[in-house]
C-alpha cells in the first residue's frame, strides 16, 4: 500500500462530465443520415407454429425499405456454444409472447409499426407450457426439439454425505422456498444503431455489457467475417446483466442495415425490455439442513428448479452457479444439489446482477435463521461457527484465496448494535442480518479457448499522452476509471494524461466483456500488466538516454530520478522525448488469465463458479411491520463488503450501495406478473423499482482482504452485496412479527396472510389443539 | 401529417421548428432540435429521464405536447450552464457520485435545480420528495443525497466568492 | 411508441373549446396535462381526430376563496399549486393530502385538477400497449367481447383511480360543467356514471371547469389514506378519504366517507357517514362505518394487488381515519 497515490483514493468517474452536461451519447442518442428505423413483430401467442409468413403488403407501403423474416438470417446463434437454440426472427415456431417474428426498417417509426400491422403470419396456436414443475413432467409437445421433458440441463452435485449429516444434526429443518421473477430495468431501453457503409462494412452501435459476444454473433448470424464488422459501445445506460447476451434487436438491427444497406437504429419500447429480458428466473427451492446444538452446520441439501424462459441463454450457467455458490460462503462439509433448468413458453431468463447466486442465498440464508431460532443460537454467532479457514479449497473445489467475511459479520453487528438490538426490539420492529458472496469474474470462458480474457494496449507518443486501448465495457460501474487509476497509478503520472479508448472492436483488444463482476480484477490486472511494461520500456530509454543503469531510474509524480539524487532529472514529457529518440511511438500490451489452480473441480458442471477470488459481504437490515397493513419499511441497512481493494472507495460504496438498493426492490415490491403467458406489468408504472420515498438509508462499510491476486489487492464489488439484502429483510420480518415469508416479494399481503395464519394457530393452541405454527402458508404460485 | 411551427426558447435560444402537432415535446428536443441530454426510459410518464424545466418548473416532457408549449422558456440539461461551465448541481452529480450509468441524470440534475432555485437549503426530506418522480437504478439514491448536499454548499462557496469579489 | 395522428386545436376562447368538442363529438378529446392522455394515446387507445389543448385558457386556472363563496378551483389548476396552496391546505386538509399522494412531483407540477378528476378507468386489461391488447385479443372497454375482470357480464370493471375526488366528494364539492348550452353546476358525485366503460356523465361538448366547495366546509378536518406499492408514482390501489366535524362534546354532526380506485367510480359511502351523526365515539360505531364501506367498495381484479387485500384496507383505512379524526378530534 505504500507509495501508492490513487490507489484507495476516490475518484470521480472520467466520465462524469460528458453525463452530467447531456453531452455523452448513447446509442439512441446518435443519428446518422440516411438512418431508417427498425421495429419488430412480436409473437401474440406464446406457443405457436409458424405455417407462413406473407410479408408482400408490408413490402409494399410507401417508406418501408426492407422486411426480414427468418429466412433472411436463418442461423441460430446464443450466448453458450451449447444453447444455439434462438433464431433473430423464428423460423418454425413462437415460444413466448413477445418471441420476434419479423422486422421493418422505414423512413419513419410511424411507418415501421404501421407496416408491422401489414406483416401477415399464419400460426397454429399449440398449447404452451407455463409452470416450469408441469414443463418438466411433459410427454411431448417439447418447445424445442431435442429438448426431452422441456429440461435444458440438470445437475447433480454431492459432496460429502447429506443424508448422514442430516442424520446426526440436532436440529434439522425442511422448508419450500419461491421467489418470483425479476428484471433488470436498466434506465436505458436496448438500442442499436446499424451502419452499413459503402465499402459493405458494418458499424455497429450498441447497448452492450459485451461487444467481443455480440460481435462474433452478428458476423455468424450477418454471414459476414468478422473484420467487415465494426461495434462500439457507446455510453451505456445500465445493464445489470441485461445486456450482457446479445439481445435479438441487436442482430435484428444488423440484418435489416444487411438487407436495406442502408443505417438502421431499433430502440425497444419499455414493453420491449422486459420481453427481451434476460432477468432472474422463478426459483422454486426445497432447501434441508441439519445444524448441532453448538450450531455447527453438518449438512445441505437444495433442489432447485428455475423457470428459463422459451430459449437457452445463460441458463445452465444460472443453474451451475446456484449449485457451486450455495454453501461454499460457509464451511459446510455435506452439501448436495439437484438443479434444474427448465423451458417454458415466456422470454428468457437469463443473467441478473448476482447471477444465479440471489434466490439460493435467500432460501439458505432465511434457513439458517431459522435453524438458529430451533437451537435458541444467536444466527449472527451461528455464522460465526462455520467461516471458512482461508485460503482454502471448499468442498465442491472453489479456491478462496482471501475471506473478509469474518470482518464484514464484526463490523456490521458492531455498527447497528446488534447485540443489544436483537431479540430486544420494541413490538412491529425486527432487526435481521444475513451474508452473501460472488465471483470475481469466471475461471473459465464460456466459449473455451486460451485467448486472455482481457488484454489491454497502450501508447505513449510525441504528444506524451497516455493512451490506453481497451475492450472492457463501461456499463456505469466505473471501469473506465479503474483503468485510468490503475495505469496512472502504475505509471506515476497524473490521470488527467490517460486518454481511454474503449469497447470498439476496430480498436480494442479482446476483453470477455462486463458481467460476473469480472472487469477490476481481470481488466485491472491486465492495466497492471500493461502499464509495467510500458514503464520499464520508457525507463529503458530514459536510462539510454541519460547514460545510467536503468536500475537507477526510477518515475515518480511524473519526474524521473536516478538513485541518489535529490532533484529530478526530467519530467515525464522530457522521459517520454527521450525514450521515442530510441524507438519511436511507445507500445506495450498486458494480458490477463486466471491461474490454472483457480479453474475448479473435474466433475461435470464444474466450470461454472470457479473465479480467481471472490467478495463477501454481511449485512444488517432493521425494519418495522404495519401489523394492520401488512406492510414492511426497511428502517436502515448496513452492508458491509469485502471487495479485497477499493481502488475507488467513491465508485465501490455506489456499487454496494446499488446492489443492496435492488435487493431492496426483489425483496419487497418488484416481481413480474404472469397470467396465462402473458406479462401483466410490462412497464415501469407496473414492474416497481423502489422510488426515493421507499429506499431506507442505506450505509455501506468497505472490507478490504488484500487479495493476494487482485490487482493491488482488489477483488469485486458490483453485484456481491445484493444477495444478502433479501434474507436479511425476511430475517428482520421474522424479528418484528413474528412470520417467515418464503416467498419473494414480501408483499403487506403476504405478511398479512402469515400473521392472520399465525394468530389462527395462536387461538387454536390456546385452545387445546397444539398445532404447527403458522408462516410457511405462502407457498407460491399461488397469486 | 402536415406541420406548423412551433417557437420555443430553449437553453436561452428562441428556436422555431416546423413540427407536426402530435409531437411530443421530448421528439422535438431530441430529434428536431438534436438536444439528446434529455432521455425516454419508460413509455408511461414513470422514469422522470425525460424531465426538463419549463418556466423554471420541472415537467416530463415525455408526455408534453410541443405546442402546449409555444412560446414557453424551456431548460434541458444541456441549459443548466454555459457551454464550458457547470452548474454547482452538476458538479454535484459529477464528483459525489451520483451519476453511474448517467441515464437518468438529466432528469435528476432538472429536479435538483428546481429544489435549490427554491429552497436553497431543503431539509433530507425535501430533497427525497423533490427526487421521488426519478427512478434511478444504479445508485440506491445514497450518492444522489451526496451530491445534492455538495452542490448546495458549492453554491454557497461560490455565493461567498461572488460576494467579495 | 409512436402517437396516433390527430388535429391539434388551441382554442383562443373557451367558447371555441366547447364548439370544437362538440363538433367534434366522441371523435375530439381534451388534453391538460397529459400524463393521463398521452401514455393512453401511445398505446392506442384512444385515436382521435382532433385533440383539445385546454392549456392556453389560462383563465381556467386558479384557487379563490372567500368566507362566503367557498373555494372555487379551475380545473387547469395544477396539482402542484393546489397541494402548496394555503387556503387549501389550512382550510381543506383532506383534499391537499389527496392531492399530495398523486403520482409525484413532476406529474403533479403537469396534471390538472379537471384532469385529475376526468381521469380514464384503468385496468391491467385495459392499460397495455397495442400489441399486448391485439395478444389478449381486446377487452370489453377496447376491441374486444369481453371483460377479463368479470367475463360473465357485460359490464366494464375497470377502477376509476383519481385521489382527488374522494377528497371533494368529503367535502361536499361541486363541478362547473360549461358546454354549448353555457355552465351548469352538479354535484361531484353526478359526474361519474359507474360505468367503467363510459365514465362521465357530460354531454357533448361539455367540459369540466371548475370545482366549488361550499364555505360551510372550510376548516373542515379530513384525512385520505391510499393503498400504493410505492410512495411515489404509484396511481392508487384503493384510497379512502373522510371529513368529521365533531362538536365540543365529542358528538359527531357530520361525517362523510368517499372510496376511490375499487370501483369504476368515486363514490361516497353513504351508510358510513349516516350512522355516526348525532353519536358519540365507540367502536361499535366504528364497525359499522367499515361494514358500510367494504359493502360499498367492490374491488375485482382490476391490478396486481388482489380484491381481498384491497377490501381489507378499505375497512382498516377507514377505521383509521374515523378514529383518526374522532376518538383523538374535537371540533
Amino acid at each position: 500500500m505504500a507509495g501508492e497515490t490513487l490507489i484507495g483514493k476516490p475518484m470521480p468517474m472520467t466520465d462524469a462530465r460528458s453525463k452530467v452536461t447531456g453531452l455523452g451519447k448513447y446509442t439512441d442518442d446518435i443519428s446518422v443520415p440516411g438512418m431508417l428505423i427498425g421495429r419488430i413483430l412480436h409473437s401474440p401467442h406464446p406457443h405457436a407454429r409458424i405455417r407462413g409468413i406473407d410479408t408482400s403488403r408490408a413490402e409494399a407501403l410507401e417508406g418501408v425499405k426492407a422486411v426480414c423474416t427468418g429466412k433472411d438470417a436463418p442461423r441460430p446463434y446464443g450466448i453458450l456454444p451449447i444453447g444455439h437454440d434462438e433464431g433473430v426472427f423464428q423460423i418454425d415456431k413462437a415460444r413466448y409472447i413477445g418471441d420476434n417474428i419479423a422486422a421493418v426498417a422505414a423512413t419513419s417509426a410511424e411507418i415501421a409499426e404501421q407496416a408491422l400491422g401489414l406483416i401477415d403470419v399464419d400460426y397454429e396456436v399449440l398449447p404452451a407450457w407455463l409452470d416450469p414443475r408441469e414443463a418438466m413432467l411433459a410427454a411431448d409437445n417439447w418447445i424445442h426439439q431435442g429438448k426431452p421433458n422441456n429440461i435444458e440441463k440438470e445437475y447433480h452435485h454431492h459432496f460429502g454425505n447429506v443424508d448422514e449429516a442430516l442424520a446426526r444434526a440436532d436440529f434439522v429443518r425442511e422448508e419450500s422456498y419461491f421467489a418470483g421473477e425479476v428484471s433488470h430495468a436498466a434506465m436505458e431501453p436496448h438500442s442499436t444503431l446499424a451502419v452499413w457503409d459503402a465499402d459493405g462494412r458494418m458499424t455497429v452501435y450498441s447497448s452492450t455489457q459485451v461487444p467481443y459476444y455480440l460481435h462474433r454473433t452478428l458476423a455468424d448470424v450477418c454471414e459476414m467475417p468478422m473484420s467487415q464488422i465494426r461495434v462500439i459501445k457507446p455510453l451505456v445506460g445500465g445493464g445489470f446483466g441485461g445486456k450482457s447476451e446479445v439481445i435479438p434487436l441487436e442482430i435484428a438491427a444488423g440484418v435489416l442495415a444487411k438487407k436495406a444497406k442502408r443505417p438502421v437504429k431499433i430502440t425497444y419500447t419499455r414493453e420491449e425490455v422486459f420481453y427481451a429480458h434476460r432477468g432472474r428466473p422463478i426459483t422454486y427451492m426445497d432447501i434441508k439442513a441439519g445444524l448441532t446444538r453448538e450450531g455447527k452446520i453438518t449438512g445441505l441439501y437444495a433442489r432447485v428448479v428455475q423457470d428459463g424462459g422459451a430459449y437457452c441463454g445463460y441458463g445452465p450457467v444460472t443453474v451451475l452457479y446456484s449449485g457451486a455458490l450455495l454453501g461454499a460462503i460457509y464451511d459446510i462439509p455435506n452439501v448436495k444439489y439437484d438443479g434444474y433448468r427448465v423451458l417454458t413458453n415466456k422470454p428468457a431468463c437469463g443473467a441478473m446482477r448476482g447471477h444465479g447466486t440471489v434466490n439460493v442465498r435467500f432460501a439458505v440464508e432465511a434457513m439458517l435463521d431459522a435453524l438458529a431460532h430451533d437451537a435458541g443460537l444467536d444466527p449472527l454467532e451461528v455464522r460465526r461457527r462455520n467461516l471458512l479457514k482461508a485460503p482454502c479449497i471448499t468442498v465442491n473445489g472453489l479456491r478462496v484465496t482471501s475471506y473478509g467475511l469474518p470482518e464484514c459479520i464484526e463490523r456490521v453487528a458492531e455498527r447497528s448494535g446488534w447485540n443489544e438490538k436483537k431479540g430486544k426490539m420494541p413490538p412491529g420492529r425486527g432487526i435481521g442480518m444475513a451474508c452473501s458472496h460472488y465471483v470475481s469474474g469466471a475461471a473459465n470462458p464460456i466459449i473455451r479457448s486460451n485467448i486472455p480474457h482481457t488484454t489491454i494496449n497502450l501508447k505513449i507518443d510525441r504528444d506524451a499522452t497516455v493512451t490506453v486501448y481497451s475492450g472492457a465495457a463501461e456499463i456505469g460501474q466505473g471501469s473506465d476509471t479503474m483503468q485510468v487509476q490503475i495505469i496512472a497509478e502504475v505509471l506515476s503520472v497524473d490521470p488527467q494524461r490517460v486518454r481511454l479508448v474503449a469497447a470498439d472492436t476496430d480498436l480494442t483488444p479482446i476483453d470477455l466483456g462486463s458481467y460476473s463482476s469480472r472487469v477490476t480484477f481481470m481488466a485491472g490486472n491486465a492495466c497492471i500488466d500493461a502499464a509495467k511494461n510500458m514503464r520499464a520500456q520508457l525507463l529503458a530509454g530514459v536510462a539510454k538516454k541519460l547514460g545510467v543503469d536503468p536500475a537507477q531510474i526510477d518515475l515518480r509524480n511524473e519526474q524521473i530520478f536516478v538513485a541518489g539524487e535529490a532533484q529530478p532529472r526530467m519530467n515525464f514529457d522530457q522521459a517520454v522525448a527521450a525514450a521515442l529518440e530510441f524507438q519511436g511511438g511507445l507500445v506495450a500490451r498486458g494480458t490477463y488469465a486466471p491461474p490454472e489452480e483457480a479453474r475448479g473441480g473435474k466433475f461435470k458442471g464444474s466450470g461454472v463458479g470457479p473465479s480467481p477470488s471472490y467478495s463477501y459481504s454481511a449485512q444488517v437490515v432493521e425494519v418495522h411491520v404495519d401489523e394492520e397493513t401488512g406492510r414492511v419499511t426497511v428502517d436502515n441497512i448496513i452492508a458491509a463488503h469485502d471487495c479485497g481493494r477499493a481502488l475507488n472507495p467513491l465508485t465501490v460504496e455506489g456499487q454496494i450501495e446499488g446492489s443492496v438498493y435492488m435487493g431492496l426492490g426483489q425483496a419487497l415490491q418488484e416481481e413480474m406478473i404472469w397470467l396465462d403467458g402473458r406479462l401483466m406489468n410490462p412497464s415501469l408504472l407496473e414492474y416497481r423499482i423502489p422510488s426515493t420515498l421507499e429506499t431506507p438509508e442505506i450505509e455501506s462499510i468497505i472490507v478490504e482482504s488484500m487479495d493476494p491476486e487482485g490487482p493491488f489487492g482488489a477483488k469485486e464489488a458490483g453485484e456481491g452485496s445484493l444477495a444478502a439484502t433479501i434474507p436479511a429483510i425476511a430475517n428482520a420480518v421474522f424479528d418484528a412479527v413474528g412470520v417467515r415469508i418464503n416467498t419473494l416479494p414480501i408483499t403487506p399481503e403476504k405478511v398479512l396472510a402469515a400473521l392472520e395464519a399465525k394468530k389462527k394457530s395462536e387461538r387454536v393452541k390456546a385452545s387445546g389443539n397444539g398445532g404447527p405454527a403458522g408462516g410457511n402458508g405462502n407457498r407460491g404460485g399461488s397469486r | 401529417m402536415s406541420k406548423e411551427i412551433v417557437r420555443l426558447k430553449v437553453n436561452g435560444e428562441w428556436r422555431e421548428v416546423a413540427l407536426p402537432l402530435n409531437r411530443l415535446l421530448l421528439d422535438a428536443l431530441r430529434e428536431d432540435l438534436v438536444l439528446t441530454g434529455s432521455k425516454r426510459g419508460c413509455d408511461d410518464a414513470s422514469c422522470g429521464c425525460c424531465a426538463v424545466l419549463v418556466d423554471g418548473v420541472p415537467v416530463l416532457s415525455c408526455v408534453a405536447l410541443a405546442f402546449s408549449y409555444q412560446d414557453c422558456v424551456i431548460v434541458t440539461v444541456e441549459g443548466i450552464a454555459a457551454p464550458g461551465e457547470l452548474d454547482p448541481v452538476q458538479e454535484g452529480y459529477a464528483e459525489a457520485g451520483g451519476a453511474q450509468c448517467g441515464f437518468c441524470t438529466p432528469g435528476f440534475l432538472i429536479a435538483t435545480k428546481a429544489l435549490l432555485d427554491r429552497h436553497p437549503h431543503p431539509t433530507p426530506e425535501q430533497i427525497r420528495n423533490a427526487l421521488s418522480s426519478n427512478l434511478c437504478r444504479c445508485t440506491g439514491y445514497m450518492q444522489i443525497y451526496e451530491s445534492v448536499k455538495l452542490a448546495i454548499e458549492r453554491a454557497e462557496s461560490r455565493a461567498v466568492a461572488a460576494g467579495r469579489s | 411508441m409512436t402517437m396516433p395522428a390527430f388535429r391539434l386545436a388551441r382554442p383562443a376562447s373557451l367558447d371555441e373549446a366547447v364548439r370544437i368538442l362538440a363538433d367534434g363529438g366522441p371523435e375530439a378529446m381534451i388534453i391538460a396535462g397529459g400524463t393521463d392522455l398521452v401514455p393512453n394515446l401511445q398505446m392506442k387507445l384512444f385515436t382521435p381526430r382532433v385533440v383539445v389543448d385546454l392549456k392556453p385558457r389560462r383563465e381556467l386556472s386558479g384557487i379563490e376563496f372567500s368566507p362566503g363563496r367557498g373555494l372555487r378551483i379551475g380545473a387547469l389548476t395544477t396539482l402542484t399549486a393546489i397541494m402548496e396552496s394555503p387556503v387549501v391546505r389550512a382550510k381543506f386538509p383532506v383534499l391537499a393530502a389527496a392531492v399530495g399522494t398523486i403520482a409525484g412531483p413532476l406529474q403533479r407540477n403537469m396534471g390538472t385538477l379537471g384532469g385529475n378528476l376526468c381521469l380514464e378507468t384503468r385496468c391491467r386489461w385495459y392499460n397495455q400497449s397495442d400489441f399486448w391488447r391485439t395478444a389478449l385479443g381486446g377487452c370489453l372497454k377496447k376491441d374486444g367481447p369481453i371483460c377479463h375482470v368479470a367475463p360473465a357480464g357485460k359490464f366494464c370493471w375497470a377502477a376509476w383511480s383519481g385521489d382527488a375526488a374522494p377528497a371533494l366528494l368529503t367535502l361536499d364539492a361541486e363541478v362547473e360543467v360549461t358546454g354549448p348550452g353555457g355552465a351548469r353546476r352538479m354535484p361531484l358525485g353526478d359526474l361519474y356514471t359507474g360505468d367503467g366503460m363510459d365514465r362521465l356523465r357530460l354531454g357533448r361538448g361539455e367540459i369540466l371547469t371548475a370545482v366549488h366547495v361550499p364555505a360551510r366546509m372550510a376548516g373542515r378536518r379530513g384525512v385520505y389514506h391510499k393503498l400504493r406499492i410505492r410512495n411515489s408514482i404509484d396511481y392508487p390501489l384503493a384510497g379512502v378519504a373522510v371529513t368529521m366535524l365533531v362538536d365540543g362534546q365529542g358528538v359527531c354532526r357530520e361525517a362523510c366517507v368517499a372510496l376511490t380506485a375499487v370501483n369504476p367510480a368515486p363514490v361516497v359511502v353513504r351508510d358510513a357517514g349516516q350512522a355516526l351523526i348525532g353519536r358519540r365515539f365507540e367502536p361499535a360505531l366504528i364497525e359499522q362505518a367499515t361494514h358500510a364501506a367494504i359493502s360499498t367498495g367492490k374491488p375485482l381484479t382490476t391490478s396486481a394487488s388482489t380484491p381481498v387485500y384491497r377490501r381489507e384496507m378499505v375497512r382498516l383505512f377507514t377505521r383509521r381515519a374515523l378514529e383518526e379524526l374522532w376518538k383523538n378530534g374535537r371540533a
